[in-house]
């Protein structure tokens, strides 16, 4: 683990270089533990793929005395218990008016639209990251076969709940919004609201499995 | 009862910010200028966070149905009640039946008026701030329409505070944004930083016509990675204020709508010049300056003395 100061109110936490799950599985552990401890001081933990942020308060504490704070808290860690990450089935509508970059998707992995949807919706993702917009989750890690490069010049407008590739990645407009990734289906479920706690469906952890519709 | 006659070009509801949900991606979505909104609060003889209007363009104008005090700060604006000035950075009282207009806009770019009353907006997650890309919070989660009520609450009787002039920051451009290192400096070449930080003469950028609550897009000679680096990072937390370089070489300044990037970071506007961000103008000349984390700290303590805790209590 890697501490750094992170502007003059952040501290950034590198637990790896790479994207994989055990990465992720400390950024996780470190994000809950960091939850666990109510600290008024911390105002907001975004944790991603390789690095947690932590914005703090600096009226309470500064960069180093929260650090050493941490540190000190940390020995408790390895008796922590993690919640368990939460599964969630999402029914995706496939292809057609649902799916604009369908037919790139196939001829630029060389499938037929049926073995994309076999393909994409046969893995259990992990969501790495919740971002970008609320609810947004960043999820991989995708077949293969499936990697694409996102649209150069990004669409100015993507349906919410529009399924999309990207690299490595999927992930699902939690709005709608304008973004680059190729989509190739759509979902009814809403992934976020704002009316009631605890507002986004998925959290850093979770399962999701795509259903077809 | 307040009813919107012009909108301007944009108007909403903000306050302090919506916080302690960043890791499910909601953004902090507050004011742009936490000095002016923090004069605003004080003008007004509130201690905590209240929904207050944010405003861009000439002409806001609304009419007020019961006698209220009101309060402008942010910009420097030229405004009227019926056909009398009002001063900025002062509380000034209104009569039922009034029509209060800001004509224009001559420093700056946002302005922020209050009420004696609480605006009653939507709170969503803790806050009133209306997130606009989201559409919750504040005002229906939208802009001011023409024609739009606003309700106020527990309106009250402020005492006529007024904020000394030499408390009102300047905001004429060009502007000078003093930065700490960021993450990714090591991949642009020493001229290309030398390009970004030390330049005394004429701004090498201006704010671009892309410019939003979510980030301002700044245009000049093009900032060059080094050879055989990677430009993209793998998307982590960002900051309000990160300064972070595309593949085009055109710097965005990241404000208050995002919580993940993936873009390099070359530094970070600190927060003593944070407020300043509310005022770039498309336009406006912008330089860079590196500075290192202690001396930003002191700036910040330095800002905090001289201005914020010299606001009327």
């Amino acid at each position: 683990m890697d501490w750094t100061r992170y502007g003059e109110e952040g501290i950034r936490i590198v637990f790896g270089s790479t994207i994989n799950t055990d990465v992720h599985e400390k950024v996780r552990q470190y994000y809950f533990f960091l939850r666990s401890l109510h600290l008024k001081e911390i105002i907001d933990i975004i944790p991603s793929f390789t690095t947690c942020i932590i914005c703090f308060d600096s009226r309470l504490t500064s960069f180093s005395a929260l650090v050493s704070l941490l540190k000190e808290k940390e020995r408790d860690l390895s008796q922590m218990e993690i919640p368990a990450p939460a599964t969630h089935t999402i029914p995706v509508m496939y292809g057609g008016q649902y799916g604009p970059d369908m037919e790139f998707v196939c001829s630029y992995a060389g499938l037929s639209a049926d073995e994309v949807v076999e393909i994409h919706s046969g893995i259990v993702y992990t969501v790495f990251a919740v971002g970008f917009m609320p609810g947004f989750p960043y999820m991989g890690t995708l077949d293969k076969r499936l990697f694409v490069p996102r649209l150069e010049t990004p669409r100015l407008k993507v349906n919410e709940g529009s399924v999309g590739v990207a690299q490595f990645q999927t992930g699902i407009y939690s709005f709608e919004s304008p973004g680059g990734w190729r989509i190739i289906g759509k979902t009814d479920v809403k992934l976020f609201d704002h009316t009631a706690p605890p507002y986004s469906l998925l959290k850093i952890g979770d399962h999701v499995r795509f259903v077809p519709a | 009862m307040i009813e919107v006659i012009n909108p301007a070009w944009l108007s909403m509801v903000v306050d302090g910010g919506r916080f302690g949900h960043a890791d499910i991606g909601v953004p902090s979505s507050s004011v742009l200028d936490r000095y002016s909104y923090t004069a605003l609060c004080s003008l007004l003889g509130y201690a905590a966070d209240i929904p207050v209007l944010e405003i861009m363009g000439h002409d806001f104008s609304f009419r007020v149905s019961t006698d209220l005090s009101c309060a402008i700060t942010g910009a420097q604006v030229t405004a009227f009640v019926d056909n009398m000035p009002v001063i900025p950075w002062s509380v000034f009282r209104i009569k039922a039946g009034s029509t209060i207009r800001v004509k224009e806009v001559t420093e700056g770019l946002r302005y922020y008026l209050g009420f004696s009353g609480i605006i009653d907006a939507a709170k969503v997650a803790g806050s009133y701030t209306t997130n606009l890309e989201c559409r919750f919070g504040g005002y229906f989660g939208r802009p001011f329409l023409k024609g739009d009520r606003i309700t106020l609450k527990d309106v009250r009787v402020p005492d006529k505070r007024t904020v000394d002039g030499s408390l009102i920051p300047s905001m004429k451009a060009p502007h000078t944004l003093r930065v700490i290192d960021g993450e990714e400096g090591d991949r642009f070449s020493p001229e290309t930083l030398k390009t970004l930080f030390e330049n005394d003469g004429d701004p090498w950028y201006k704010v671009s016509t892309k410019a939003n609550r979510t980030g301002i897009r700044l245009e000049g000679r093009p900032l060059e990675f080094r050879k055989g680096v990677e430009q993209s990072i793998i998307s982590e937390g960002i900051l309000p204020g990160v300064v972070q370089i595309p593949g085009d070489g055109q710097p965005i300044i990241v404000l208050y709508e995002r919580t993940i990037g993936g873009y390099a970071r070359i530094g970070h506007v600190i927060k003593a010049d944070r407020d300043l961000l509310a005022h770039l103008r498309p336009l406006d000349g912008v330089r860079f300056q590196r500075i290192g984390p202690e001396e930003a700290e002191r700036l910040w303590d330095e800002k905090m003395a001289r201005y914020y805790d010299m606001l009327p209590k």
